[in-house]
């Protein structure tokens, strides 16, 4: 069933994400984080195949947020980064059914590719 | 000159409204990226100079949407012009019926008519952000333009503010709905 959100529009309206808004939210999916832990999050989980510099990264992210799919939650010093204020953000409900319907989609589509032998098993 | 004063420079880059929200942030990563990586090998600028073209354009592009809130206030009051323009020439069409306007004069009064309404229809139309709605203002303006330039030529002695009006507001709309728009949601990132 397809549920209805802010503004009208369905999760799956937003789909497909570029791949570094999927990247982002799939990182804000652990908790709120600032600007440099979202980038680290983004570059550990795709082994180092996606960097995000700062303007890919606001960019995306001041989209994000005009779209309500992240909010922010406050400005407070990372203690393990020095003491400047860092703005955090975090995953609106409406960004984490996002979210969801984007690794639906891209799950589906590799289910499609192993069912054609495109790809092999997925690994024990 | 310094990797942080360099890479302000390049900030420069993205719109001001863009840089006033989230510039100071993008510093601070900045000097954690620097924090972590050697800022004398050609790859590190390599990286940053692409994140600057990758991201700057499209930012600057998605600034100038903008002007789509300028086109509703210039529909609006496109739409007042042209109920202006069909309430004018009704009351100069009532003065033809009493006998003081006659020949040219009154073809040129229906071909006004005719204009503001389709410049009041190509207003309403705007209104309508569908592709449908915007390929009928398309219409709409340009049969008003043609039908203005009709006038004039009829009804020489028509003022120029209602010609600047008749035809500047079509032209100026035109030009608005044939320019070129980004259509994503997220951009290409």
């Amino acid at each position: 069933m397809v549920t209805k959100r802010r503004g009208g529009k369905p999760p799956e309206a937003y789909l497909p994400l570029p791949p570094a808004t999927f990247h982002i939210l799939v990182a804000l999916a652990d908790g709120e984080l600032h600007g440099y832990a979202i980038m680290k999050g983004v570059e550990a989980r795709s082994e180092g195949s996606v960097r995000l510099g700062p303007g890919t990264l606001y960019g995306s992210l001041k989209r994000l947020l005009e779209a309500g799919l992240v909010e922010e939650s406050g400005e407070r010093a990372d203690p393990e980064r020095g003491d400047e204020r860092r703005r955090y953000y975090r995953l609106t409900s409406l960004g984490l059914s996002v979210v969801r319907a984007e690794a639906r989609r891209l799950d589906a589509m590799v289910r499609a590719a192993r069912r054609k032998k495109l790809i092999g098993e997925r690994p024990a | 000159m310094s990797a942080e004063r360099i890479y302000r420079l390049l900030l420069r880059a993205y719109p001001a409204a863009f840089r006033a929200e989230y510039g100071r942030e993008m510093v601070l990563l900045f000097r954690d990226q620097c924090r972590e990586s050697d800022v004398r090998t050609l790859g590190f600028w390599v990286r940053v100079f692409w994140d600057v073209v990758r991201s700057a354009p499209a930012l600057r592009a998605e600034a100038t949407r903008t002007i789509e809130v300028i086109m509703k206030l210039a529909a609006v009051l496109t739409l007042l012009v042209g109920v202006f323009g069909v309430v004018n020439a009704v009351v100069e069409w009532v003065a033809w019926g009493t006998g003081t306007i006659a020949g040219r004069h009154g073809l040129a009064l229906v071909l006004g008519i005719c204009a503001s309404a389709l410049l009041l229809a190509g207003g309403a139309a705007i209104l309508r952000p569908t592709q449908r709605g915007l390929h009928a203002a398309r219409y709409a303006l340009l049969a008003s333009l043609v039908l203005i330039v009709a006038t004039r030529l009829l009804h020489p002695w028509m003022s120029v503010f209602s010609q600047l009006v008749g035809m500047g507001l079509p032209v100026a709309f035109l030009i608005a709905l044939y320019w070129p728009r980004k259509p994503s949601t997220f951009g290409a990132a």
